[in-house]
């Protein structure tokens, strides 16, 4: 298994770095609607003092974080896997005795995780020296606790977005299903505000859905804004989704496949 | 005369080819829906924060949405399928034809794809401006709201005429092919007024992709914070960008070679 997961790297990170040239754009597009947030909530905060118990130099914070947080946590998966269905491409990678979607397509995206990494780092570092956020309340403990939650943010993720790809062995077209599911995440995620600042059924909501793993959370973890019990509650619910999700995308996945009927070839 | 009867039937064309995706166009406008409701939310959610951004009241920003829309409408409904098309042609070699044909190629090129529904975002860009007009209060008066409208167009105008550079650039790079993608990117910064941005940003998006002069501009006009001077600038900056563009277009037309035979 070990070498295949080898092989697969090896192609799939030749496939990445083929689109090295896209990275740029990717980097920009990715870049400025966390820089919109940021400006825009720190001239509020500038002009009040805080927001909510936010100031100005709490919002830098914030969002540094979060475009960490954000990159680690993402994942491409509608991109790389919704057109394998629409014109038939899967066929060939359903004969394998391998599973296409945890096997292929999950290195396929840590090839471009790792690749948009090398270009993320140098732009992160310039920025941090652009805004000059202040981390001096960054535990070690906070760090450590990070890396599993995000890990978790990840899985969750992915195999979310895997089943709503997988809508598509019925539709064809995924994308509507998709961006609808994107308009959760923006509202949920803490990435338009830290939650603590969005109206309280909103909060409310939030603390038991997924999407909260994927940036909000890690990101309060990493300051250390959050109290033990708030961390508890976050694991919890965190691990509850990993075990929903596993579900839904093996409901989904099995039955989808059944449907599926190769176009084209 | 000529020009709004080829735009009138490039428009029935598009219509009779929307009509075959009717449940992908209703999804398509629920969706819109969604993406509005979420703006002001997101325009709540800052008000209940602060009452002025960056000196604004919430019907300012309101109105600066509305623009916003405007813009956004101009690149999902125009820009982008024609960018596609216009790529797609010059690999495949069928811009020929339409060189061919008896009417200005810029025109031909930058018109002949329309996202018909998309004129359902005109409407709600217009009654987003009018509420925050409405709401913005005793800013506005009628000079202001003329002035208004007319920079909102000679906004239009620049973008349009950077598009037609950018995609002409494809005559002379031809792997240059995701040539809009910088627009479209840096557009979402027309959503605040760009006075709250950093410096670097704000020039970027003023000077080099000028997203301001079709957004925050006309609404400063709006305002009233704009000396006639400034105002008349502005108007000459889009007659002059478009000059250029289509000198751009022109010099990019005579480079061109087919490439199919």
């Amino acid at each position: 298994m070990l070498n295949i997961f080898k092989r697969l790297w090896q192609v799939n990170w030749a496939e990445q770095w083929q689109y090295r040239a896209n990275l740029i754009m990717y980097l920009l597009y990715w870049l400025v609607s966390p820089i919109i947030y940021l400006a825009v909530w720190t001239s509020i905060a500038n002009s009040k003092g805080s927001v909510n118990g936010f100031t100005a130099g709490d919002f830098v914070n914030y969002y540094l974080v979060l475009l960490v947080a954000d990159q680690l946590t993402s994942n491409i998966v509608i991109h790389n896997f919704a057109y394998k269905i629409q014109d038939g491409a899967l066929s060939s990678e359903l004969i394998r005795p391998i599973h296409p979607m945890l096997t292929n397509t999950l290195v396929n995206n840590l090839a471009f995780k790792a690749l948009i990494l090398i270009g993320f780092t140098p732009v992160w570092l310039i920025l941090t020296l652009i805004f000059k956020p202040d981390f001096s309340g960054v535990t070690w403990q906070g760090v450590l606790l990070a890396i599993p939650a995000m890990l978790l943010g990840f899985i969750v993720g992915f195999l979310l977005s895997a089943a709503i790809t997988s809508v598509a062995f019925w539709t064809t077209r995924v994308y509507s299903i998709h961006e609808f599911y994107y308009a959760l995440i923006l509202l949920f995620s803490g990435q338009f505000v830290p939650l603590t600042l969005m109206p309280k059924l909103v909060q409310d909501i939030a603390q038991f859905l997924p999407f909260q793993l994927f940036m909000y959370y890690p990101v309060q973890l990493i300051l250390g804004k959050l109290t033990t019990p708030q961390i508890i509650q976050g694991f919890v619910v965190g691990f509850v989704w990993l075990g929903l999700s596993i579900l839904f995308f093996n409901f989904v996945w099995s039955r989808g496949v059944k449907k599926y009927s190769a176009v084209g070839a | 005369m000529h020009f709004l009867k080829l735009i009138s039937t490039f428009f029935k064309v598009n219509v009779q080819m929307s009509l075959a995706y009717r449940a992908d166009t209703v999804v398509n406008i629920l969706l819109n829906l969604m993406w509005l409701g979420w703006e002001l939310l997101g325009l709540n959610i800052i008000f209940s924060n602060t009452t002025s951004l960056g000196g604004w009241g919430i019907g300012e920003l309101i109105a600066l949405l509305g623009v916003f829309r405007l813009i956004n409408t101009l690149m999902i409904a125009l820009i982008w399928p024609n960018t596609q098309r216009f790529n797609e042609s010059i690999r495949d070699g069928s811009l020929d034809y339409t060189l061919l044909q008896p009417a200005p190629s810029m025109f031909l090129v930058t018109f002949s794809r329309i996202t018909v529904w998309r004129i359902w975002d005109l409407v709600l860009a217009v009654i987003l401006i009018v509420v925050g007009i409405n709401t913005a209060g005793d800013v506005a008066t009628l000079p202001s709201i003329l002035t208004f409208l007319l920079l909102t167009i000679s906004g239009a105008v620049v973008i349009y005429s950077l598009w037609i550079v950018l995609i002409a650039l494809t005559f002379w790079f031809t792997k240059f092919d995701n040539n809009v993608t910088i627009l479209q990117a840096l557009l979402d910064a027309g959503r605040y007024p760009v006075t709250v941005y950093p410096v670097w940003l704000r020039i970027i998006v003023t000077y080099i992709i000028p997203i301001a002069i079709a957004t925050t501009i006309p609404l400063q006009a709006l305002r009233g914070e704009l000396p006639v001077e400034r105002i008349l600038l502005f108007v000459a900056v889009s007659i002059v960008s478009a000059w250029i563009a289509s000198l751009v277009w022109k010099a990019g037309v005579k480079r061109y070679s087919g490439a199919s035979s």
